[in-house]
């Protein structure tokens, strides 16, 4: 399993090459950020003055290499927009962003295994054809439509929840400040609710209709026919025997969607105002904050790298076929 | 059973208590402002944005403020005088001043705020090192004695004092302990209120500890998203939103609880004709070399029903570049006579041809950048399309495509633009063509009356002296339009019915007199 865990880290390493240099090309292709940076009635010396001391009259080989080399170094550089260094500015967002994404990967879990169960065992009924019209449904609902109805129904309308905002919990826990954390935690989950709904929905539906299918395929197997000969409560068939095999596509699919809603949360962060590193990436790359977005790919990467490492392990250990 | 009893009931319970508090009023002595973007520093020297220094107006004193119509009041200082040779402008200041430390503000401390500001080795690029001190030609600073601080610049200049009132005064030795990193976000108010909180990207929560201000709490709260800010508005959440959508305005009137204000702001919109070398070449560049012809164009254009149906708002059309009141008052402006305008371009050689086609034309213009942007560009293409001048509309990516053409004196023939004005100096706004090569001359227009009446206004001593040359010029503007007029652009302010808040024409949010209403 070791060898597994160290090849996988020196993989890590081209993948970051890889996303830092076409973050890179990506941003350079945009045009030269100076304009952004200088008052409109800046004269020509102050425009090349500026250029100058943002380093991007230098070439791109050479602004790139003098990137990597301080990358090296865990040196991220000056955010161009906020006067500090673009690492702090991200590792202060992220918390936001992960628990956004934690508590969609949470409602997008714990309301798809008992729908996608329910559909596959009522398969061709009424309930079955509401749970996938509602699959079908979120996979065609854009987030940010689905969070600004939300805002106008729940926050404005019947005034249930807050229209936006953020109430961190996991920055002071990171800060050893439980206390803090735990008394804020339960107006920090109300404050989740419909963001991490709008994020979560689209994996919800998705995650129904895998979990229906995998059910269905696996409800027809010989063992869990086996299972109810010997006369086992149908409840244990479903949950010990049918649900075991048929949770583990899931499990796979878990650590990618993690990765997928923390790189789409950008828009749902922008409508309910939440401070995380999508709605700090969305106005880097406005601002061609080069550092700023480079941290950015680079902490996400990251993140998503560890996740899939996670994942395998645990894919590993729950199902004995596979070999690390 | 009844543990899970338990555990939903105080769900229950915590839901509700969280609801409350989500949906409380602002207590009495807070008052909320939604904003769209973050503050990006509290250093004084490095500030440049609008939302960013709308704060830092409450944080820090200025040597003057400037008034709803463009005038300057005594702020932190009681009075000037400038020098026989208009180098030196020499500031009596207010004696008592504090800083939020205790340490006592003079003149010391406003002469370091200009030298630390212009310092090369802090690299600021904010507005008062990166526009203020370039336009004045800002030499030094120096206190003369304990109130009396003099400010030196490199050539007399009409427009120096509102300039130099645009800097922010801070204590000396409070910033000289601080790095800029700490400078930037910890800054040590000068002004009425300071600093308690900055949740980055949340909120920023300003106290008040000295005089004036009616409320205690000014908090602003970052919502980046239009439609959530009018929600948050028309629910009670905050008092002020700002940069209301056009198409949000009617929901947030018939809300009952918050109305929209609107008010002709400082912005110059109008499309250039660039008379750039590049463009002569081509049909359209050819033919607005003339000037028949762009006064022709002038009459093409319906700007009040431009600024009706895409703006939401009623607007008086533009007859120059400097903004009511200080413009040429006995101009009128071009009227919306489309028949008058072909028979104009008729006359000035370019008739329709057998396609209805007089010539073609290239327009640019940004994407986003100002409000409604794009679709007042594509109406302004189809009007002008209407009498024959065939308008090919570009709209493009503001940053790295449209600034750089702007700023290169490349985009054109016609391009569409904003410009930044003032209230109280005609002046001020002319400086967009101080010289033909000036920067900010997109057009490269080099009209000798406009320019030769430059010197005119440096050697004026007096206000009513310039007055005459100045009307002059702006006729010459007028007749020779470089331009074609537009509007200025209006601002949408959502104002809660809690409280008493009337925006300015020149964007700046001074929130000490706002009160609740009774």
């Amino acid at each position: 399993m070791w060898t597994f865990i160290v090849r996988r880290l020196m993989q890590s390493v081209i993948v970051i090459i890889g996303v830092t240099l076409i973050t890179f090309t990506a941003l350079q292709i945009g045009g030269d950020p100076t304009y952004l940076y200088v008052s409109e009635r800046a004269s020509t010396t102050e425009i090349e003055q500026t250029r100058h001391a943002l380093g991007f009259d230098r070439s791109w080989p050479e602004q790139y290499l003098s990137f990597v080399s301080n990358l090296a170094r865990g040196d991220f550089g000056m955010s161009l927009s906020y006067k500090r260094p673009a690492l702090g500015a991200v590792l202060e967002a992220l918390p936001a962003t992960i628990e956004l994404t934690l508590f969609a990967m949470l409602i997008s879990v714990v309301f798809a295994i008992p729908l996608g169960v329910f559909a596959a065992l009522h398969r061709g009924t009424s309930i079955d054809g509401s749970v996938m019209t509602l699959g079908m449904l979120g996979q065609s609902i854009p987030s940010f439509w689905l969070g600004i109805m939300m805002i106008m129904f729940f926050g404005l309308g019947l005034k249930w929840f807050p229209i936006s905002g953020h109430v961190p919990f996991l920055l002071p826990l990171l800060q050893g400040d439980f206390v803090k954390a735990l008394t804020s935690l339960p107006a920090a989950l109300y404050y989740l609710i419909m963001p991490g709904f709008a994020v979560g929905f689209y994996s919800l539906s998705r995650n129904a209709r895998l979990v229906r299918s995998s059910m269905l395929e696996v409800l027809e197997q010989d063992y869990v026919r086996t299972a109810r000969a010997k006369g086992i409560s149908e409840y244990a068939v479903i949950v010990h025997h049918a649900l075991r095999t048929a949770w583990l596509p899931l499990v796979t699919l878990i650590g990618l969607e993690f990765g997928f809603l923390l790189g789409g949360v950008v828009v749902v962060e922008l409508v309910f105002s939440w401070p995380g590193i999508g709605r700090l990436v969305f106005n880097a790359i406005n601002q061609r904050d080069i550092p700023v977005v480079q941290a950015s790919v680079v902490v996400l990467a990251l993140v998503f790298i560890a996740l899939n490492l996670i994942v395998d392990l645990v894919y590993a250990k729950i199902d004995p076929r596979v070999k690390l | 059973m009844k543990t899970m009893t338990r555990l939903l009931m105080t769900a229950a319970a915590v839901i509700v208590t969280s609801t409350v508090a989500a949906y409380a009023t602002p207590p009495d002595d807070t008052l909320i402002v939604g904003i769209s973007a973050d503050a990006s520093t509290f250093d004084p020297a490095q500030i440049s944005s609008r939302d960013n220094s709308n704060i830092a107006e409450h944080i820090f004193v200025r040597l003057y403020n400037p008034d709803e119509v463009g005038q300057f009041t005594p702020a932190a200082a009681l009075s000037y005088t400038v020098s026989d040779d208009g180098m030196t402008y020499t500031y009596k200041l207010k004696p008592g001043m504090t800083c939020q430390d205790g340490e006592v503000l003079n003149a010391d401390d406003a002469a370091y705020s200009f030298n630390r500001a212009a310092d090369p080795a802090n690299k600021f690029t904010g507005n008062t090192p990166g526009y203020v001190f370039d336009a004045v030609g800002f030499k030094s600073a120096k206190a003369v004695d304990d109130l009396d601080v003099a400010i030196t610049i490199a050539h007399p200049n009409p427009i120096a004092f509102a300039l130099m009132n645009e800097v922010y005064l801070h204590c000396k030795d409070s910033y000289e302990k601080l790095s800029l990193d700490q400078a930037a976000q910890t800054p040590v108010a000068s002004g009425p209120y300071k600093l308690v909180k900055w949740d980055r990207g949340s909120q920023i929560v300003l106290e008040k500890w000295q005089e004036p201000g009616t409320f205690k709490n000014l908090i602003w709260r970052i919502i980046p998203e239009a439609s959530t800010r009018s929600a948050e508005l028309m629910a009670g959440n905050v008092d002020i939103i700002t940069n209301v959508a056009p198409d949000q305005m009617e929901a947030i009137n018939a809300s009952g609880t918050a109305t929209v204000k609107a008010v002709q702001g400082t912005r110059r919109i109008y499309v250039g004709f660039n008379f750039g070398k590049e463009f002569q070449s081509t049909p359209g560049g050819a033919a607005i070399q003339k000037t028949e012809v762009r006064q022709a164009l002038q009459y093409a254009i319906d700007v009040p029903t431009i600024c009706k149906q895409l703006l939401n708002f009623e607007c008086v059309r533009a007859t120059g570049l400097v903004n009511p009141p200080q413009d040429n008052q006995s101009l009128t402006p071009y009227a919306y006579d489309p028949a008058k305008a072909e028979k104009m371009l008729d006359d000035a050689g370019y008739p329709r041809g057998a396609d209805g086609v007089r010539f073609k034309i290239v327009m640019q213009g940004p994407n986003g950048r100002y409000l409604n942007d794009v679709n007042v560009e594509q109406a302004i293409g189809q009007y002008l399309t209407d009498i024959g001048v065939e308008t090919d509309v570009q709209p493009m990516e503001w940053a790295s495509v449209y600034v750089p053409l702007i700023q290169k004196h490349a985009a054109g023939p016609m391009f569409f633009l904003g410009s930044g004005g003032v209230l109280g100096s005609a002046i001020e706004d002319m400086s967009d063509l101080s010289t033909v090569d000036a920067g900010t001359n997109y057009t490269g227009w080099a009209n000798p009356d406009w320019f030769s009446g430059w010197d005119k206004i440096n050697s004026a001593k007096t206000d009513e002296e310039r007055r005459p040359v100045i009307d002059a010029m702006l006729k010459t503007f007028y007749n020779d339009p470089p331009w074609l007029m537009l509007y200025f652009q209006p601002g949408f302010y959502g104002v809660s019915k809690r409280v008493d808040f009337s925006p300015r024409r020149d964007e700046l949010m001074f929130l000490f007199g706002t009160k609740l209403v009774k």
